[in-house]
């Protein structure tokens, strides 16, 4: 079954395949965002990506370092995540037994689960220990039906027909649809109005802003229903040089009077190239900073490592 | 019938006058009737002089006129005419409030900024007459009679639209463009640095690890986010120009030194002599990137040779 991340309605065991590193963070995040969301105590095998995973829940407007303070977030890390892959399965097994007990003990409703297991796993062995670890994990959620767990799996690293064979094990996959991704920008759509750009613009993609914005541009015109403001959600751009900054602002001063350009949830970083290319100038730009930026790092958990 | 202008009727536009002396005295003299005026119309007076000539100006003036004193070469690439010019037009452009108030600027030439042989000055009044061309600005520099590099006078021949005679302004028929200038004197590279901490050769499609490399190493020498993040957008743009213009790989080194060096190295023809000295228009997608490099770094200095084209970039931590 094949689900989008808007409707992840309560899943078991999940797997998703993504095709960039933009798109790991993003349903990565998804999941987690998901967890916090309705009450469950959430796990994360880091490794290495602790940062990138943990900022783009601020960019989606999680309250991080809250979730992380009272013990509902629990980011394990690298070095453990190796660890419990680089043992074996029956470990695994057992740690996940003790983990979902005390999660229930604790008062949580369930545990839910995602992390970096294939590069932890890979470089000691091949796709059959993953699909070992995979059983493994399936055999303990088939005792604990409430656990939910996402498979994640990146198209970079296997062929289809190994992915084909991870998808049979799982009962639904989550995709989230991308009009664009090249693997240094990622961009989704939500409705005609509204795009969401993760990644960097620099002088290889640039000319993908533009194009974006005429269609965008077209589709609002033509429809009757669509508002009037076109939206970039700015929130996961990390870099934007400054010909992207100019073609932003261009397309905004182009724009019929009717219609405005509105950039949300833009971090400092990208604020300031649009500043220095003349954004406060345009009329019909609005640029509206995010409200909370910042990398959060990991590491003031309560609950460091797991045993 | 006698034809009178006003100033306030007038459209200022950007002037550039030369005027030579043989003593100091004589300097002060032709010096004071033009900052003299200048307070007469209200306007602004900027001035690039040595702090005996200063000093002279401050007494004929009385303390009640300001003098706003312009940038001077400093730091570790004093040689680069670009930087000096790059900083003093933006000192200028807000004097100008935006280049609707004129104002008058004085310097003079100072031999300890010769360098080796006085091709600083030459390339300094080529790149004030791209810097400022489109600038409310009468700008007047004096040079002695014999200076210690005759190349100096050569340059400033050439340079200079005017040059004044018993203090008036005449058309000076010596007078060739900037980049006319340029092409006779090309602007000569920097003193040569040691081993840089980092090298690396990039692609259109490598700028994101070139970008994440330099930043990393930024952040490593004890760079502050916001600061790193600045430089790297700099050298972001001056890398993006350097793969866009058809060469396929260019060469980027970083010194993380007591200052930040990074220069990139392509082996494209340098088309525009001096590149982002000119405020772009609002309407021009093209040039703007240079622009803001200049305004992010301390120093920025293009050079061209047989090998190519060749950017230093130079800020403090």
């Amino acid at each position: 079954m094949v689900r989008t991340i808007e409707e992840m309605t309560p899943v078991d065991h999940a797997c998703a395949v993504a095709d960039s590193d933009e798109h790991l963070w993003e349903v990565t995040a998804a999941w987690l965002a998901g967890g916090l969301t309705e009450g469950e105590r959430v796990l994360y095998f880091e490794d290495e990506t602790a940062a990138a995973v943990l900022s783009r829940l601020t960019d989606d407007r999680v309250q991080v370092r809250e979730a992380i303070g009272s013990g509902q977030l629990v980011v394990v890390p690298t070095q453990r995540t190796r660890e419990i892959l680089s043992g074996p399965v029956d470990d695994l097994e057992r740690l996940l037994h003790g983990e979902i007990d005390r999660t229930l003990a604790r008062g949580w409703p369930r545990l839910r689960l995602t992390g970096e297991t294939v590069g932890a796993l890979l470089p000691s062995g091949d796709a059959d220990r993953v699909m070992a670890f995979e059983r493994g994990t399936a055999r303990v959620l088939q005792q604990h039906p409430t656990t939910r767990l996402l498979c994640r799996y990146d198209r970079r690293r296997w062929n289809e027909r190994a992915i084909d064979d991870m998808r049979r094990m799982h009962d639904t996959e989550l995709v989230s649809p991308a009009v664009y991704d090249d693997n240094l920008l990622r961009i989704t759509r939500s409705g005609s109005s509204t795009a969401r750009l993760a990644g960097e613009i620099d002088h290889s993609n640039r000319l993908r802003i533009k194009t974006l914005l005429e269609a965008m541009l077209d589709q609002t015109l033509r429809s009757h229903s669509a508002p009037t403001d076109v939206v970039l959600d700015l929130s996961s751009l990390r870099f934007l040089d400054v010909a992207g900054a100019i073609s932003a602002v261009h397309a905004a001063e182009e724009f019929p009077s009717t219609h405005r350009l509105r950039l949300v949830g833009v971090r400092p970083r990208v604020l300031r190239v649009l500043d220095r290319c003349g954004a406060p100038f345009a009329a019909q730009l609005v640029v509206e900073p995010h409200p909370e930026p910042g990398d959060p790092a990991p590491g003031d958990e309560p609950e460091p490592a797991l045993r | 019938m006698k034809v009178q202008t006003t100033r306030g009727s007038q459209a200022a536009r950007f002037s550039h006058a030369a005027g030579f002396f043989d003593a100091h005295t004589a300097l002060i003299g032709q010096l004071a009737p033009l900052a003299t005026a200048a307070v007469g119309r209200d306007e602004p007076v900027a001035i690039g002089v040595r702090p005996i000539t200063e000093e002279a100006l401050r007494h004929l003036l009385g303390e009640s006129v300001e003098l706003v004193s312009l940038a001077q070469p400093d730091g570790l690439d004093p040689d680069s005419g670009q930087t000096v010019a790059s900083r003093r037009a933006r000192q200028l452009r807000t004097l100008t409030e935006g280049g609707t108030r004129p104002i008058t600027v004085l310097t003079e030439h100072i031999s300890q900024f010769d360098g080796a042989d006085g091709g600083f000055w030459t390339e300094l009044d080529a790149a004030m007459n791209i810097a400022l061309a489109e600038l409310p600005i009468a700008l007047t520099c004096f040079f002695p009679e014999l200076p210690l590099h005759l190349a100096i006078l050569d340059g400033a021949r050439r340079n200079h639209e005017q040059l004044l005679v018993s203090g008036v302004p005449k058309d000076n028929p010596d007078y060739r463009p900037p980049r006319a200038v340029l092409a006779e004197q090309p602007v000569s590279a920097p003193a040569v640095l040691g081993p840089p901490d980092l090298t690396l050769r990039f692609s259109a499609w490598q700028l994101h690890e070139m970008r994440a490399q330099v930043q990393q190493a930024l952040l490593a020498a004890g760079c502050q986010l916001e600061h790193a993040e600045d430089v790297v957008l700099a050298v972001n743009e001056v890398a993006t120009n350097a793969v866009e213009h058809g060469q396929m790989e260019a060469e980027l080194m970083l010194w993380t030194g007591a200052e930040l060096v990074c220069e990139v190295h392509d082996r494209g023809i340098l088309g525009d002599p001096l590149p982002g000295l000119q405020a772009p228009h609002p309407a021009d997608p093209k040039g703007r990137g240079i622009w803001i490099a200049r305004q992010l770094c301390d120093v920025l200095h293009v050079w061209g040779d047989a090998a190519g084209t060749h950017v230093r970039m130079r800020t403090t931590r």
